[in-house]
């Protein structure tokens, strides 16, 4: 299978336009058979990806308009192979978990489609490729938030859509300047990111296009301030929306930081090591702050999510294989760690209709095994050892404290505010007496809840205790793009905070 | 001996009147022949260049901006007919239905 | 060979807690709690054969399970060692489990969460003996966070509690105090982690044989930020001042707990750290001053709160916490064998201590307060003398393990010339035998102040009580194998032997030592034997109030911590993240909207107006093309 990538892409575009035609009641059956034969593609994607290779693998190039060298070129390395795998698992799980009611069949297309453009953009090479699957990703999740939404919905869906997408034409302008720089310097046109890779760019330059890159990235992730769609779009999308915004959705923006921003512009990347991690301690203890203060479950997890990406945002700063590599492996924790936490406050909004904190009380003595489940997801979330949550934080803060101990010390604060808010979290809804009479006869997770919960509660164990098979080929490909980046670099600056491993430096 | 310059300036003279025509009047039958001066106003320079520069493709030109103006004056009048039958006048105050 | 019992020894407990989880939230089953402790008890038996075998051969034990964190240099096994001191450890941590796991069929009889207790508990065990057995720093972490969070579930064991105001009930809910507990571990863990990113990038690896090798070429401030960054790690786990306020109200949790965790096991653990990290510590000579003399502050200020607490279990935990104190004070001056075998002597009386508190509240239906209690000793006579005989081991009389070992620290006090720390560590002695000896007259002398009807008390179950018995046992005797343990752990650690001048004065030190203990306990006879006499003068007066109310420090850090922190985040969520970022963002918007707004008024419909604006725009780009002609 030549083509494995194509594949991933199209499958479910194709199959959410063939689900139109499906009959109403049995478009959830679709949906997951859909969704799972994807996951297993993605599987196979990953069992026959060479874990030694750190270079493109399965790469597909075909020419869409030479003249100015648009290719449809894909290939996945060890960096974006793990975030496509989390995409159709997320997806294959949000929708086995699908609690909407009304319009399911319209869901299920909606999600296909969104998978589609999410797995696009991160099998993209070409630049162009990229910003148009990034910017089609937008418009399911307008939809999902806007049609499934809560009473603020609209405000939600535009302000999420006008806010990225200024964001993104930023980037386009960035992009085009690029191709532009290519071509004058080269002769050719070129929108392919391996021929983008090879241009040394003077300074000036890659300041400018860094500054146009980060807007559009820096509002996906979200960093501060660029962050306060986010809240809204959380608070007013239905769960599965909310599950596939922070898995999956999030992590576009940290991923573009690691494919394009760093390995294009090496020198302008390390002059802003401290600008951005200083944003990122500020999203880190501001937005913890900001989450304890709020009353709505989901919320907490909203801005909890800002904040855990402020932890990416810094390990992919500290331009070393330990920092880069822990931010993927955090993309990873926290998809999952925070999709799995919007599910669990789906799963309780579903039978009481409120997210409202002080409306519980007590419920681990009604629903055990729902306390079970959200406690693991809380100390993953906080990142206790043996997590998944625990691995990324920690090669993060010991990557970063490579760049600035005091630094590193303040974003380290992020495991003592992160307690502090989930453990209030925790306490006021499930701890002390039952206060609501209505929350007395509350029913347990049921068996769609359990087997769309248990896989994940599997995978935060399983790759807490051994994460080997994700780091190794993350390690390969981050290495080798440190390398790369080390060689790149034109001033002494950049080549001596750019952190080639020694592991590296001998196999040379 | 009139020279280029005195064609150039009546058509400028006759854009003018018209530009006035079409700013100040409401009218708009009477903007219809304000735009018609300002094309004939051009069709007077371009027959005048093209004459002072041996060139007949400026007069080629104007014919084309007669032969066009002319079929605009029988679709605008057309339509000012049925507006007229649909509103009972054409004054431009009256008929303000595209306000913003 | 060797290696299996390793992992018999470490895994016995992680498969009887899973084994528990199983029944997690089904009815009470007996066997559960039996099956758990037989793995408990093979644990301990592996563990033993591993003293024995590490004894008789002097060599530790190591292996290498797998991989866990690999990524740029940075290389973490799972691996453990298993030798003299983490061996030490083990035996006393599966011992003490094993015998509290039993305790704990018996006093979680009546509690409908039986299996997920022993669930919980087993799980404690697990990371306690990852903790101790771990080769690296990061797998000492794991267990380090592995213990603080199996004490979170288990201080919050009865989760279900209200809050309470801090009047009724100073430790507020068990949820809160289990919060407390971890938030303020999370703290002094963050030190730790600093620790481990400072020796990470100076060595390159966190494996304890490498980074100590490493230390003769690091830099002295490399080590004193190290030192001082792994001490604050310790502070948290071990409850040293300032953050010892979870500890006592860490009691919120069921008693076996207390003997486990917050007197025997966890709370050692940093004290275990600093034994650990001996050779670090050993050449920073600042920082281990430091250790000593907070620890040597830590065992008199918590004796000093013990010495007025009406609650049973706090002032245990106040004992804890001061004997913990002593521990930091011997490592901190560098004999750390002996704060290691105050460690293990300290763990058999302490849950000794505590467990014959929990029978106590078994008889008296939860009642803490010992003022409502009194003449207990006719109904409980083996709990009676389990909690004397504990008592006197803590105040340190000869010939019970106390003695021994807490005279070795305060003699190695004397030894090194810290005269100060010293006269503390004799009078906080002096202390410790009075609140400790308070408490046992009030409990079981004297005349009967519990309400009769109400309450009849009765004693514990008898395989419970038979089962505390090898603590008694070991408590009384411990003492006479110093020589034994000594010989023994010193082939890790570094030997510590008293100056000639000391060995002079050896009979003088112990008999002042033995004076004020005595002392102590004298006072507390003729004050409390016959039964309470409250004085409201003493009760009112101000040195009594600052004791009680534990010099207002968890007052202080409501009032100057978590209030304005709950303030603050307030103020960043309506003031900064609404008022003015989502503010200016919308604000933006509104412009691009407005500005529209207006604009639209352009659009008249009248058609002449637009003819206007038309002329208008051609001429201003006619005099724009002209401008740039002429420019250009």
């Amino acid at each position: 299978m030549d083509y494995i990538l194509s594949i991933l892409v199209f499958f479910p575009a194709i199959a959410a336009l063939l689900g139109f035609v499906i009959d109403k009641d049995s478009a959830r059956v679709y949906g997951i058979t859909v969704a799972a034969i994807e996951f297993f593609l993605s599987l196979w994607l990953w069992f026959s990806f060479d874990g030694s290779n750190a270079g493109m693998q399965f790469v597909e190039l075909i020419p869409v308009i030479p003249d100015f060298g648009v290719n449809y070129y894909l290939g996945v390395d060890g960096i974006s192979l793990f975030i496509i795998l989390m995409t159709t698992m997320m997806t294959l799980i949000g929708i086995m978990s699908l609690s909407v009611k009304e319009n399911v069949k319209n869901m299920i297309i909606t999600l296909l489609f969104l998978e589609m453009t999410m797995v696009g953009v991160f099998v993209s090479l070409d630049a162009i490729i990229f910003y148009l699957f990034w910017e089609l990703s937008l418009v399911p999740m307008l939809y999902i938030i806007g049609a499934w939404g809560g009473s603020l919905r609209v405000y939600a869906a535009v302000k999420f859509f006008l806010y990225t997408f200024a964001g993104s034409l930023i980037m386009l302008v960035g992009m085009l300047f690029m191709a532009y720089t290519y071509q004058s310097l080269t002769g050719v046109w070129s929108f392919a990111l391996t021929d983008w890779y090879a241009l040394v760019l003077p300074v000036s330059y890659q300041m400018w296009l860094f500054a146009a890159f980060f807007i559009g990235f820096a509002i996906k992730v979200p960093m501060f301030p660029f962050h306060t769609w986010l809240p809204y779009a959380h608070g007013q999308a239905p769960t599965i929306g909310s599950v596939i915004l922070a898995a999956v959705l999030l992590k576009m923006g940290t991923y573009g930081f690691v494919r394009f921003s760093l390995p294009l512009f090496p020198d302008a990347a390390v002059i802003w090591i401290t600008p951005i991690a200083v944003l990122s301690i500020i999203m880190i203890i501001y937005t913890a702050m900001v989450a304890y203060a709020q009353k709505d479950m989901k919320q907490v997890i909203a801005y909890s999510s800002v904040s855990h990406m402020g932890i990416v945002m810094l390990g992919i700063f500290a331009m070393n294989a330990e920092g880069i590599g822990g931010s993927v492996f955090q993309m990873l924790s926290h998809g999952i760690v925070s999709g799995a936490l919007f599910m669990l406050v789906g799963v309780i909004y579903d039978r009481r209709h409120t997210k409202m904190m002080d409306e519980f009380g007590g419920i681990a003595a009604v629903m055990p095994k729902y306390a079970v489940i959200f406690g693991i997801m809380l100390v993953a979330s906080v990142g206790l050892p043996l997590t998944i949550g625990f691995v990324g934080e920690f090669l993060v803060l010991i990557g970063f404290y490579q760049v600035s101990p005091i630094m590193t010390i303040l974003a380290g604060t992020s495991i003592i505010i992160g307690s502090v808010y989930m453990l209030s979290l925790f306490k006021k809804s499930f701890f002390g007496p039952v206060t609501k009479e209505e929350n007395r006869n509350l029913k347990d997770l049921d068996a769609k809840e359990t087997w769309s919960l248990v896989p994940l509660v599997a995978i935060v164990v399983w790759l807490g205790i051994y994460p080997k098979p994700i780091l190794d080929p993350i390690d390969n490909s981050v290495k080798a793009m440190l390398n790369f980046m080390d060689e790149k670099a034109i001033t002494q600056e950049a080549k001596d905070m750019i952190h080639v491993a020694k592991s590296t430096k001998e196999a040379k | 001996m009139i020279g280029l310059s005195h064609y150039l300036i009546v058509s400028a003279l006759l854009f003018s009147i018209g530009l006035i025509g079409v700013l100040r009047r409401r009218n708009l039958l009477m903007l219809f022949f304000a735009t018609e001066v300002m094309l004939n106003a051009v069709n007077i320079a371009f027959a005048a260049i093209s004459h002072f520069y041996n060139d007949l493709s400026g007069q080629m030109f104007a014919f084309f901006v007669i032969a066009i103006a002319a079929s605009e004056v029988a679709v605008g009048l057309g339509i000012l007919i049925v507006l007229y039958k649909k509103h009972g006048s054409l004054d431009l105050d009256d008929l303000a239905t595209m306000k913003g | 060979m060797m290696e299996n019992l390793v992992y018999i020894a470490l895994f016995a407990p992680l498969v009887s807690s899973l084994f528990a989880a199983m029944f997690g939230m089904s009815q009470r089953k007996t066997f559960v709690g039996v099956i758990a402790s037989l793995l408990l008890f093979t644990s301990f038996v592996a563990s033993a054969t591993l003293a024995v075998e590490v004894f008789t051969t002097g060599e530790a034990i190591a292996v290498t399970m797998m991989q866990w964190i690999g990524m740029g240099d940075l290389y973490i096994p799972f691996g453990f060692v298993v030798d003299q001191v983490s061996v030490t450890m083990m035996t006393m941590v599966s011992l003490i489990s094993t015998i509290v796991h039993v305790y704990s069929i018996g006093y979680m009889d009546h509690d409908k969460s039986f299996n997920r207790f022993f669930s919980y508990l087993s799980a404690f065990v697990f990371s306690m003996m990852v903790l101790v057995m771990s080769d690296n720093f990061a797998g000492l972490f794991i267990g380090w966070e592995g213990v603080g969070v199996c004490s979170w579930l288990l201080i919050g064991f009865w989760y279900h509690k209200p809050d309470q105001s801090r009047e009724d009930n100073p430790s507020i809910s068990p949820s809160w105090a289990a919060n407390e507990a971890f938030i303020m571990n999370r703290i002094a863990d963050l030190g730790m982690l600093v620790g481990l990113f400072i020796l990470y990038w100076n060595v390159g690896s966190l494996q304890y044989d490498a980074v100590f090798a490493a230390i003769p070429n690091l830099d002295q401030w490399i080590l004193n930020g190290a030192a001082i960054a792994l001490f604050i790690g310790a502070m948290g786990k071990s409850a040293q001042f300032p953050l010892h306020t979870w500890l006592t109200d860490a009691m919120e949790g069921p008693t076996p707990v207390s003997a486990l965790i917050h007197a025997a096991t966890m709370v050692t653990a940093g004290v275990f750290l600093v034994i650990r990290a001996n050779p670090l510590f050993a050449v920073t000579p600042e920082v281990s001053y430091f250790i000593a003399a907070l620890g040597t502050f830590v065992a008199f200020f918590a004796a000093s709160m013990a010495l007025v607490n009406r609650d049973l279990k706090r002032i245990i935990a106040f004992s804890t916490l001061s004997q913990l104190g002593y521990m930091f004070a011997a490592a901190g001056l560098g004999a750390y064998w002996i704060a290691l075998f105050h460690l293990v002597a300290h763990a058999f009386f302490k849950a000794l201590l505590f467990l014959g508190a929990g029978n106590v509240m078994h008889a008296m239906h939860d009642e803490l307060d010992i003022f409502k209690m009194g003449g207990l000793k006719k109904v409980m006579r083996p709990t009676y003398i389990y909690m004397g005989l504990a008592s006197l081991t803590l105040a340190g009389i000869f010939p019970l393990a106390g003695f021994f070992s807490k005279d070795a620290i305060i003699e190695t006090a004397f030894n090194e010339g810290t005269y100060i720390l010293w006269i503390m560590l004799v009078v906080t002695a002096g202390m410790t035998a009075f609140y400790s000896f308070r408490q046992v007259f009030l409990t079981f002398h004297g005349t009967e102040r519990y309400d009769h009807h109400e309450i009849h008390p009765h004693e514990m179950y008898k395989f419970v009580l038979i089962a505390m018995s090898p603590l008694a046992i070991l408590a009384v005797i411990a003492g006479f194998f110093k020589g034994g343990f000594e010989t023994f752990v010193t082939s890790l650690l570094p030997a510590y032997h008293m100056s000639e001048h000391t060995h002079h004065y050896v009979w003088l030190l112990t008999a002042i030592v033995t004076l004020f203990a005595v002392g102590g306990i004298l006072l507390a006879y003729l004050k409390y034997n016959k039964g309470l006499e409250r004085n409201e003068k003493l009760e009112n007066s101000f040195i009594y109030k600052l004791l009680a109310n534990q010099y207002y420090i968890p007052r202080l850090y409501e009032e100057m911590i978590s209030k304005p922190y709950a303030m603050i985040s307030e103020k960043f969520w309506h003031g900064v993240d609404l008022k003015i970022v989502d503010r200016t963002v919308d604000g933006i918007a509104h412009f691009l909207y407005r500005s529209g707004d207006v604009n639209r008024r352009m659009q008249t419909g009248n058609l002449s107006h637009y003819l206007n604006w038309m002329a208008v725009g051609a001429v201003v780009l006619m005099v724009a093309a002209a401008v740039t002609a002429m420019i250009g």
